[in-house]
């Protein structure tokens, strides 16, 4: 049976695709970063229909699960896990800075960032892909402060190409497919925030003088 | 007198021949006829009565492993047409035929009878066939309809409601206004050492509970995942960024099974749950909603269109209150429980704390609002002053004391509320509802008052998504129509 896959990623905006054989079929985007919740249904629907296909016949759901800001990102990952329990679809967690790496050429060091908000960057440094065309990972994704990220790389004498662009749901499902055929356990579908929640622990004040 | 649907029994058979008899003159079927059909396993028969007297009587056939299903007959005395008992016994036929599985029913009706063509027409059947002389020795035509199951909306459609505005992540479902499920996952235990609700922690606790409580609630409903006709969700009022995560699995969900999806306002959909228990609900009533999130008191004289907040805090919300004056008596998060369990051995009376927006001056333009936060302080106060002369403070007393002075501060409102809009009915709701002294209270000043007062069980009190599948399901059955797909999400109340 051909496996058909729809694929989504919140970790910037929001970007949905689906892919029959391997091949993409459709993709829908919307750039807004603040408007996942809005969007999320109306372009997985817009998708699925442009493909001439029933929702029930998509037989694998591959979502990024980051890193990303945490709101938006949760609102993809929370649709991918409803509409695989609903279409009966298996579920595949990708890395979104992966999927970014996985559509560069990556001959030489990529340093691959995306909008983390509070003047910070995620990122993830990429060399060279494997056989069946997944990135390898010279850094694995974390947060930082961009400037201070560079400094790091350049301290330690590592050269790298600096690159910036949308994910796009394609590359989450092209992606999820060469890791299947890899043989390649898929991530656990867990957000992967890189951040503790804001919270502190609230100590009474006093009110009296 | 109204009439009266129920299922035909043997005993019927007399009352039935008198009636088949005068209702098909020259090809009424025989009494052996009749009591072969309400006996077989494969029909479903029902009658109508009105004053006791048998005035209608409908039966229909349905083999079990066929998707079709056959009207058989149908008659209502002539004395009584017209007062919608042919449609009350046709809805009960097509209700059973759902049940059964039906995905199709059929009926034949004489071609020179326009008065029942009408009536199943706007119940949704459709003429497909013709066939000539079919009624003897007439010698009339019979026009073959046909309804479509799949396609109408059901008399009691399957709705799964899902719950995510704060620490809970809810699902439920509901068969029209019967309860299948109501599942819940609570972070509370992570919010513990906050001393209240952390967003970014609740959030991140729905979307890992999601699946598993779906799950558990598919398996509770005994139901497929296919079997749902619609899905409701909870829009707001919230935690925008925990909202975000139901309305994100609602509408994917809706997208995956082809199914319509409801926008849920968390507020009304706390009065809903009330028709879970009662099968319907009883309006105009007055609702009390307390958490610790909200406090608001609503007037209900439609649930689906008309109704009014007519007050809610201006502050803390109740819960919230209870919360942090357990902070302030060093007693544990949540502090409604804590703050209960302090006060059985206290002196409710021993402390004269302030009732927030009580006095007369606030009763123009605060007269249904709330405010916790004086209340609060004065707690606090009352505590430090204490320590600074090197007192020993009651805690019992105090937290008797001010328990007593939420308390009185709600019902007080909420039966005003009542008697100034001369509403016999108050129906209570949120976490808050768990404290004993608040049930304890409003049942006494509602017996006074002549209110009828609904407390629906505990597990339906707290936010779940049984309530909000509840009132999914009126609004599918009121024929509202589902929302689009590009609807957000609101933090604060929005009527």
């Amino acid at each position: 049976m051909k496996q058909i896959f729809l694929a989504i990623d919140t970790s910037q905006g929001t970007s949905v695709a689906v892919l029959v054989g391997g091949k993409v079929v459709s993709e829908a985007n919307d750039p807004n970063p603040m408007r996942h919740a809005e969007n999320i249904g109306t372009l997985i629907a817009s998708c699925v229909e442009q493909s001439g296909l029933k929702p029930a016949e998509i037989t694998d759901v591959a979502v990024g699960v980051g890193p990303g800001p945490f709101t938006g990102l949760r609102v993809g990952i929370a649709a991918a896990k409803m509409f695989a329990a609903g279409s009966k679809a298996t579920l595949h967690g990708v890395g979104s800075l992966d999927a970014i790496a996985f559509g560069l050429p990556l001959t030489e060091p990529t340093l691959v960032i995306s909008d983390a908000r509070r003047s910070e960057v995620y990122f993830g440094l990429y060399q060279g892909k494997s056989g069946s065309g997944i990135p390898k990972t010279l850094l694995v994704p974390g947060v930082s402060k961009q400037a201070q990220l560079e400094d790091r790389l350049q301290k330690q004498g590592q050269p790298y190409d600096l690159v910036q662009k949308p994910v796009a749901a394609t590359a989450i499902g092209l992606l999820a497919i060469a890791q299947l055929s890899a043989g390649l356990a898929a991530p656990p579908i867990q957000a992967n925030y890189l951040r503790e929640p804001d919270a502190t622990v609230a100590n009474p004040k006093k009110v009296t003088g | 007198m109204s009439h009266q649907i129920r299922s035909a029994t043997e005993s019927d058979l007399e009352q039935i021949m008198l009636l088949e008899k005068s209702s098909f003159k020259n090809d009424a079927w025989s009494k052996a006829n009749m009591r072969g059909e309400l006996l077989a396993p494969h029909t479903f028969y029902v009658v109508a009565e009105e004053n006791n007297n048998l005035v209608g009587y409908a039966g229909l056939s349905k083999i079990s492993t066929s998707p079709s299903s056959d009207v058989q007959t149908i008659a209502v005395s002539e004395i009584h047409r017209g007062k919608g008992i042919g449609r009350d016994l046709m809805l009960s036929l097509l209700t059973f035929a759902e049940e059964q599985g039906a995905k199709e029913v059929f009926l034949e009706v004489r071609e020179d009878k326009p008065t029942p063509q009408a009536l199943y027409q706007s119940l949704g059947f459709m003429a497909i066939d013709r066939r000539e002389n079919y009624y003897q020795p007439d010698g009339v035509a019979a026009i073959v309809m046909r309804l479509d199951l799949t396609n109408t909306i059901k008399s009691a459609p399957i709705v799964l409601g899902i719950e995510t505005s704060c620490d809970e992540t809810g699902i439920g479902i509901v068969q029209g206004t019967k309860l299948l499920a109501n599942v819940i996952s609570s972070s509370m235990d992570q919010h513990v050492r906050f001393g209240g609700v952390v967003p970014e922690i609740a959030a991140r606790a729905h979307l890992e509970a999601l699946e598993s409580v779906l799950e558990k609630a598919l398996e509770e409903a005994k139901i497929s995942i296919t079997d749902i006709d619609a899905v409701a969700v909870t829009n707001g009022p919230g935690l925008a960024g925990a909202l975000m995560v139901g309305v994100g699995a609602a509408k994917a969900l809706a997208v995956s099974l082809e199914k319509p999806i409801y926008a849920v306002n968390h507020l009304i959909a706390h009065v809903a749950v009330d028709i879970l228990e009662r099968g319907k609900l009883e309006t105009p009533t007055v609702a009390l909603l307390v958490s610790g999130g909200h406090t608001s008191l609503l007037l209900v004289r439609d649930i689906l269109t008309d109704v009014e907040l007519l007050g809610e805090t201006v502050d803390d919300a109740a819960g919230e209150a209870f919360d942090k004056v357990a902070r302030v008596l060093g007693l544990a998060y949540p502090g409604g429980p804590e703050i209960d369990k302090a006060s059985k051995e206290g002196d409710p009376k021993a402390i004269k704390f302030p009732r927030g927006l009580s006095l007369p001056k606030d009763m123009e333009q605060n007269r249904y609002n709330f405010s916790f936060s004086g209340l609060k302080t004065a707690v606090a106060r009352h505590v430090e002053l204490a320590a600074s002369k090197g007192e020993v403070i009651s805690v019992p007393d105090v937290a008797a004391s001010f328990r007593e002075a939420v308390v009185d501060v709600l019902v007080s409102k909420a039966v005003n509320a009542c008697l100034d809009n001369q509403v016999p009915r108050l129906i209570l709701g949120g976490g808050v509802v768990a404290n004993a002294r608040l049930r304890e209270v409003a049942t006494a000043r509602c017996q006074e008052a002549g209110i009828e007062l609904r407390i629906p069980a505990l597990s339906l009190c707290t936010d779940n998504g049984a309530m909000i599948a509840s009132l999914g399901a009126q609004m599918v059955m009121g024929g509202l129509k589902p929302n689009n797909l590009d609807f957000g999400v609101y933090s604060t109340v929005d009527f």
